[in-house]
């Protein structure tokens, strides 16, 4: 459902993505971990069509994703990093308007954002400005965008960071149904707790290049430990000063 | 107090990096163009009422620093007075302003009037303090027809979050209570006053986009629309503000102008990204560039509509179509 082979993308002097290479099959889960800086939000953006590749190739819903950038836009949901609403929608206005431009009809719109609003416990903050929200309405509304037009790839940018645990076992629940249902999902995040009990799929990036590629159950050790080892390992440092007297 | 003097110095850079404020004045069109031509009359009273009331507005320093991080931090009540007293000289543009008022009144001003002036611009500053109105009183605008209609919605709450909304309202208010109390406007004078308040808008025409954030712009990017139709929907909020403020006077002359304002507007709004603040007047590309979109504005507004507003209707479409493929192209 996914293929990308050789994907550069070169910013100026700066290397971000480095020849990516891997393919998602169709329902898989595929979770794309990296510290911050390594190229995923980048490699996103070339999935989704947003940003064409230096080099290489992608290849999503079996279309070219810089050549027919339209038409992929209408086959695939997507979580943005920075959730694109707009402030001055309220939280269901957001989803007619998906379902407009999607040109989804009325009744089955308003059906579906009912029961996304419901599924998603956004019911009582339906007619609240995005500008108003918590940052987890936020993020549900930005969620329920993506689902709204059932598409057959999500691509998701950090969807658990910042949110509450109930929020994310809702979403997490959501995301195992889409992918039971035949729904490819793409995915970021730091929260490897959480990836590690969904992903079906585990891809690792560092400074743009792939470093591990595997299904989720050929993982040698614990996500966490392969992390540290493979990616990047937390840097230790003596806070001395910390609970002494106050100067 | 050098935490006082460490906040201070801390505007000081922010301000340096950040001429928006200045820009907000210096290249608003209606601004520009109020100022030129009401140079030769009643200067210093222009200053004093135009820019010193409106500069509180659209440019206090002290709202750089995030409301919630100013109340964590330790001052004392009085040190926060005294912030609030230094932080507008931070701003270049509060000297500029002073100076100028003190070379133009030049004697011929009372210590009274100069107290009234610091009091107008003390007042400036505490309304400027009184946090924005909340979304919700913008919440019933209108539905329209299509599947722009939440777009166009949006834009609409967009446009009437701005100050220069309010002050063509107020221009096309003043026209239609002149009208209403059965004097008539001389007709010399219909035409520029349809130009005036079309230009109280022209400026948010060039930054279309800056109230959209970097959540809005993104969301364009990923909805399966063309440029043309997201541009589209910027131009009939644009319009359905524009169009009714200019009824009182000249509409389908007022019709022209803003469609020529649309049309010189798409071209910054899309190439340069200009965030704006809500409740706050807008700031255009510059100033030769806003006294350019004036020029033409004028000239269509000013001309035969039965020539004028079919060409306008031609550019503005014309723009619309080239924006609107820049605008996809990201």
């Amino acid at each position: 459902m996914i293929s990308c082979r050789k994907l550069t993308r070169r910013f100026g002097d700066v290397t971000a993505v480095n020849g990516l290479s891997f393919e998602v099959a169709e329902g898989a889960i595929c979770a794309f971990l990296g510290p911050n800086g390594a190229g995923k939000s980048t490699t996103v953006k070339m999935l989704t069509g947003l940003l064409a590749p230096t080099s290489g190739e992608v290849e999503v819903c079996g279309l070219n994703a810089s050549a027919n950038r339209l038409e992929l836009k209408r086959r695939i949901g997507v979580l943005p990093e920075d959730l694109g609403l707009f402030d001055d929608l309220t939280v269901e206005e957001h989803l007619l308007l998906t379902g407009a431009v999607y040109e989804i009809s009325k009744s089955a719109t308003q059906a579906r954002a009912k029961q996304l609003l419901h599924a998603l416990s956004l019911e009582h903050g339906r007619h609240t400005f995005a500008a108003s929200c918590s940052h987890g309405m936020r993020k549900k509304t930005s969620f329920a965008m993506a689902l709204l037009p059932n598409p057959r790839v999500l691509f998701l940018d950090e969807p658990f960071e910042a949110i509450d645990p109930v929020t994310s076992k809702i979403m997490r629940d959501l995301l195992i149904t889409c992918s039971q249902r035949g729904i490819t999902v793409f995915l970021t995040s730091h929260i490897l707790s959480v990836v590690e009990h969904i992903a079906t799929q585990i891809v690792m990036i560092r400074k743009g290049s792939i470093v591990w590629d595997s299904p989720a159950g050929e993982l040698p050790q614990s996500l966490e430990q392969h992390y540290f080892d493979l990616v990047e390992a937390p840097a230790v440092e003596e806070l001395e000063w910390l609970g002494s007297a106050r100067s | 107090m050098a935490g006082l003097g460490a906040i201070l110095g801390a505007l000081w850079r922010a301000q340096r990096r950040d001429q928006k404020s200045f820009e907000s004045i210096a290249s608003n069109n209606f601004f520009i163009i109020t100022a030129f031509f009401l140079r030769q009359a009643g200067t210093f009273i222009y200053l004093i009422l135009g820019l010193v009331v409106l500069f509180p507005l659209s440019t206090d320093p002290l709202r750089k620093i995030p409301r919630s991080r100013l109340a964590l931090w330790p001052l004392e009540d009085g040190q926060r007075r005294l912030l609030r007293l230094l932080s507008p000289w931070v701003n270049p543009v509060t000297w500029l302003i002073a100076g100028l008022a003190i070379w133009m009144a030049r004697g011929a001003v009372s210590a009274g009037l100069w107290a009234v002036i610091a009091g107008v611009i003390a007042v400036g500053f505490v309304v400027s303090e009184i946090p924005a109105p909340a979304h919700g009183m913008l919440r019933r605008v209108p539905h329209f027809p299509g599947m722009l209609n939440h777009l166009i919605r949006k834009n609409l709450r967009e446009m009437l979050a701005t100050l220069d909304f309010y002050c063509a309202l107020l221009l096309s208010g003043a026209a239609l209570l002149f009208r209403l109390f059965g004097r008539s406007l001389p007709a010399e004078a219909v035409a520029p006053l349809t130009i005036l308040v079309v230009l109280a808008l022209s400026s948010f025409a060039q930054c279309l986009f800056g109230l959209d954030g970097d959540g809005g712009l993104g969301r364009y990017l990923l909805l399966p629309l063309s440029g043309w139709q997201i541009l589209a929907a910027k131009d009939a909020a644009f319009l359905l503000v524009a169009v009714p403020l200019t009824l009182p006077l000249a509409p389908l002359s007022g019709l022209s102008a803003s469609l020529v304002a649309l049309a010189l507007g798409h071209g910054p709004s899309v190439t340069e990204y200009r965030a704006q603040t809500r409740w706050r007047f807008s700031s255009g590309a510059s100033v030769i560039y806003g006294f350019a979109q004036a020029a033409l504005m004028a000239m269509a507004a000013i001309n035969d509509q039965r020539v004028a507003l079919p060409l306008a209707l031609v550019v503005c479409a014309a723009s619309l179509f080239y924006y609107g493929r820049r605008f996809a192209e990201g």
